[in-house]
């Protein structure tokens, strides 16, 4: 044991005031009283029957001392020497990724790992300082170049594993930020990429985590629409070095429609297509069990237990997936012409397309009706007022609040395709027009198709509506009659009136964006997370980004007193996290990194011991104290009545 | 200091007690054990020469031919003797609990009673060992105010030697009678000798023990340095609650073992704690304990 600042020993010194204090405190106050007669009795008596008075009398400043004692003592910073991991300055990259969500050891890894963190921080010597980093999807660092060791377990406190993957690379690159020449303690599983990561400048040591690789996982989920109904299809790997039979049972919407056993052999997978599914909309889910009979029997009866999963595995956060199954509803398409055979035929022939016509007056004046459509479709007309919607322009014969229209040109040279989504094998070579209007590319929209005289067609987004125009008529081009022609409508079609708000077909990894293009007659959405917590997205707002928990989210489009509900998944299909069998060994730069042993030699102080201690001593101190004097209190002296009546 | 009407009126209801005093000196309002002189009739006896022939009764020689002498009661008076502890000690204690002006309350008190029911009183103030002030001996109604006026001008001051004291007063040759000493009995070398001596010259003793209440239960706490107001003397004591208890608790088996003493010695005790009123002590303490009827 050391003392870290000796130097305060010398506040032994005040000892003496404390004596003196005494000393001039045991110069008692005079109290006159009639005669001492009886008091002289008394004490005769009581000091016949009890020597150790004296030392009675003096308890309250053996007590004092020895408060004194324990606060020079804390003040002079015992530490005791114990073997740590690492010292000076230290970076520790804590790895909360799903693996550590496994509970091989008790409880999780994850509490394992902040222990021996803990530890660490324990045994830091008073001149070192910790920067803790969390590697998690986005690793963040939680506190950085920290001295104090209350605010270091603090932040450690606050440290939640995730659900997701962790990116490692990110996480060495914010730590090499952090400081070189440090000590890097990197405290994980092993699901670290097995190459690739680069060099730290500084020593880097490692604390292993995680004893078993006990794990079945459900690696793949997905549907995919076939001929006539959808199609499931699920693989299962087994991470343990032991061949497995589990059950795996397919819920649609909750109920149990598929239930089988399966025997997997060691870090092998088995993959099954489930056919002939309800073409309703829905969430599957799929979870891996025990095939024990009793346990089968309870998936059966409660679908959403839990407690069968337990025992499976280490790591019961992969034994459960989820698909949504959204057929592409059929979108409403408004068509407003006077009569054009090719649009038709084209709206006719697009799948998922539930195409309606409107015609102009004979007066020239356009009747919207008040139905909504997902796009409306102006083909040589544009009506005084644009709906709120999706609008797709062709041929537009005036100005209006979106674009102006100018007059037409006829000399179309030097056409040229931009390179864009919407223009992927859109061949414009051999299409020819022979008039178009002039018409500026407004500055949301971007062009896709130009000439030297101007843009032919382009899009963008304004105010959450999608826009597209084409600045020619169809009729005036051979365009009807190239293979370009369905290639872009159908590209621009999807664009305008999209199937679904967002692509809920392939499930999400944690932490992935979503983007979500809001209805146009919608008020607001709110996205339900697994864990049941709401999230209110603006309108303008087409991205979703709390996709950190693993299940399925709901997405409310509200709209009045109406909602609708559409679902994605977020699934954990990732091989890395799945499998967590504890490495012996990582790979950082060229070098393979050992686990470390505490060889280092850290100081474990024991002043707020000493100082409990001080505190527990006053408070005897105080009670002593108070023994003698609360008697003169009215409350303690009907106490002693009644205790003397009982007596 | 004087008593008011009520009081007074009360007071001369009373007559203090003496159960074996016998030995009055003059007339007075108490039946005696001797046979006297007096109107009330007693008792016969057979006539011996030399009695006196007035008293034969001549009723009964003409019936029965035989002398026989009618004996009288004799009425006969008490002296009261009121010893009062003059020490510095008893001069304490707030106002009315003083126990000084208390016990001369008292000894007002029992004077009153005693001239009211025609007996002998006198007073004497013990103070340093001696009989330094005395009042009587005196008797009747009128001499009432001479009393209180020598009650008011007495000081309490100095150390208390009650036996001294008590021996010194007895040295004078007195009628015995009731001796009714009013002391906190705070005096290191005791009392009992000095009531012995009075008791052995015939007298017959009672006790009135005044103390303030706070030294029964006293206010005091912490580590102090207790000052006896009559010597002076130190004493250090660290009062917690165990020894605030074990004081209790000696003061209350200090008055039980005086009173035990008392008792064995046939002299009447009763303790008057200047927390009761004087008056209630006169009149209703004093009754029950059997110093007044």
């Amino acid at each position: 044991m050391t003392l870290l600042t000796p130097l305060a020993l010398s506040l032994a010194a005040l000892t003496i005031p404390i004596l003196l204090l005494y000393m001039l405190k045991l110069r008692r106050k005079q109290e006159m009283v009639s005669s001492t007669f009886l008091w002289q009795q008394l004490l005769r008596e009581q000091q016949a029957n009890a020597p150790w008075q004296k030392l009675k009398r003096n308890l309250l400043l053996l007590l004092q001392l020895l408060i004194l004692a324990a606060l020079v003592f804390a003040l002079a910073r015992p530490a005791l020497q114990v073997p740590v991991v690492a010292s000076g300055s230290v970076i520790v990259l804590l790895d909360a990724s799903a693996s550590m969500n496994a509970v091989d050891v008790n409880p999780t890894r994850f509490d394992s790992a902040r222990d021996s963190v803990l530890d660490l921080i324990n045994g830091l010597s008073p001149d070192s300082s910790l920067t803790l980093i969390l590697v998690a999807e986005k690793p963040q660092t939680l506190i950085a170049a920290e001295t104090d060791k209350t605010l270091l377990r603090q932040a450690l406190g606050n440290a939640q594993v995730s659900q997701g993957s962790a990116d490692w690379e990110s996480a060495f690159a914010l730590a090499a930020g952090a400081g070189s020449d440090s000590t890097f303690v990197i405290v994980s599983d092993g699901g670290l990429p097995e190459s690739g990561l680069p060099a730290l400048p500084g020593e880097v040591r490692f604390i292993p985590i995680g004893e078993s690789q006990n794990n079945l996982a459900i690696s793949a989920l997905a549907l995919r629409p076939a001929q006539k109904s959808p199609q499931l299809f699920a693989e299962i790997t087994n991470y343990d070095s032991s061949d497995r039979a589990v059950l795996l049972s397919i819920y649609f919407n909750d109920q149990l429609i598929d239930a089988r056993q399966l025997s997997i052999q060691a870090n092998s997978s088995r993959s099954l297509t489930l056919d002939d599914l309800s073409n309703n909309n829905g969430v599957y889910k799929a979870t891996i069990t025990t095939p024990n009979s009793t346990n089968s029997l309870n998936s059966l009866n409660a679908p959403n237990s839990q407690s069968s999963q337990n025992t499976l595995d280490s790591l019961p956060l992969d034994n459960t997936a989820f698909a949504v199954y959204q057929s592409s509803a059929s979108r409403r398409v408004l068509l407003v012409s006077k009569g054009n055979l090719f649009l038709e035929q084209l709206l006719a022939s697009l799948p998922g397309i539930q195409p309606f016509r409107a015609l102009p007056a004979a007066d020239g004046t356009i009747q919207i009706p008040n139905d909504l459509f997902d796009l409306y479709i102006f083909d040589g007309i544009v009506p005084p007022e644009l709906p709120n919607a999706n609008l797709l322009f062709v041929n537009p014969s005036s100005t209006n609040t979106l674009f102006e229209v100018g007059g037409t040109y006829n000399e179309f040279k030097n056409m040229q395709v931009t390179e864009h989504d919407l223009t992927r094998f859109v061949d414009w070579n051999n299409v020819h027009i022979l008039q178009a209007k002039t018409i500026q590319t407004p500055a949301w929209a971007e062009t896709l198709i130009e000439s030297d005289a101007g843009p032919l067609v382009f899009v963008g987004e304004t105010k959450g509506q999608r826009v597209a125009a084409l600045a020619f008529d169809l009729k005036e081009s051979d365009l009807p009659l190239q293979i370009a022609y369905p290639i872009l409508f159908s590209n621009l079609i999807n664009y305008l009136a999209p199937p679904s708000a967002f692509d809920a077909t392939q499930s999400l990894e944690p932490g992935e964006s979503l983007s979500i293009l809001a209805p146009s007659n919608v008020d607001r959405i709110v996205v339900a997370s697994p864990s049941s917590q709401a999230y209110t997205l603006a309108l303008n707002q087409s991205t979703f980004t709390q996709t950190d928990e693993l299940g399925y989210y709901a997405v409310n489009f509200i709209s009045g007193d109406s909602n609708h509900v559409e679902y994605f998944a977020v699934n954990l299909f990732d091989g890395s996290e799945s499998n967590i069998q504890p490495r012996e060994t990582i790979q950082v730069g060229r070098s393979t990194v050992t686990p470390t042993v505490s060889q280092q030699i850290g100081q474990r102080e024991l002043w707020g011991w000493l100082a409990a201690l001080a505190l527990l001593v006053l408070m005897i101190e105080w009670q002593v104290f108070h023994r003698r004097q609360l008697p003169s209190l009215p409350i303690f002296r009907n106490k002693l009545d009644a205790d003397r009546e009982a007596r | 200091m004087l008593f008011d009407e009520t009081t007074l009126r009360k007071l001369n209801q009373l007559t203090l007690i003496a159960s074996r005093v016998r030995s009055g000196a003059m007339k007075g309002e108490r039946r005696s054990s001797r046979r006297g002189s007096s109107v009330e009739f007693a008792d016969y006896r057979n006539y011996a020469p030399g009695d006196d022939l007035r008293r034969l009764d001549w009723n009964i020689y003409a019936r029965l031919e035989r002398p026989f002498i009618k004996l009288l009661e004799e009425e006969e008076d008490l002296a009261v003797h009121i010893l009062i502890d003059g020490s510095q000690s008893m001069n304490w204690g707030e106002g009315a609990e003083n126990k000084f002006q208390y016990a001369l309350k008292l000894a007002a008190g029992l004077g009153a009673i005693t001239l009211a029911s025609g007996d002998a009183l006198t007073v004497g103030f013990l103070q340093h060992g001696k009989v330094t002030a005395e009042f009587g001996p005196s008797r009747g109604q009128a001499t009432l105010s001479r009393l209180f006026r020598f009650l008011e001008n007495l000081q309490a001051e100095g150390e208390t030697n009650l036996n001294r004291a008590m021996r010194d007063y007895s040295i004078i040759p007195r009628r015995a009678g009731l001796v009714i000493l009013l002391s906190d009995l705070f005096a290191n070398d005791g009392y009992e000798t000095g009531l012995r001596q009075l008791m052995g010259r015939g007298h017959e003793a009672a006790l009135v023990h005044v103390l303030a209440p706070d030294e029964l239960d006293p206010p005091l706490a912490g580590d102090i340095q207790l000052v006896d107001i009559e010597t002076n003397q130190t004493q250090d004591v660290s009062l917690d609650g165990g020894l605030r208890e074990g004081y209790r608790t000696r003061a209350r088996a200090w008055i039980q073992s005086t009173q035990t003493e008392c008792r064995k010695r046939h002299i009447r005790y009763l303790d008057a704690v200047t927390s009761q009123t004087w008056d209630h002590v006169l009149l209703l303490e004093m009754r029950r304990a059997g110093f007044v009827k």
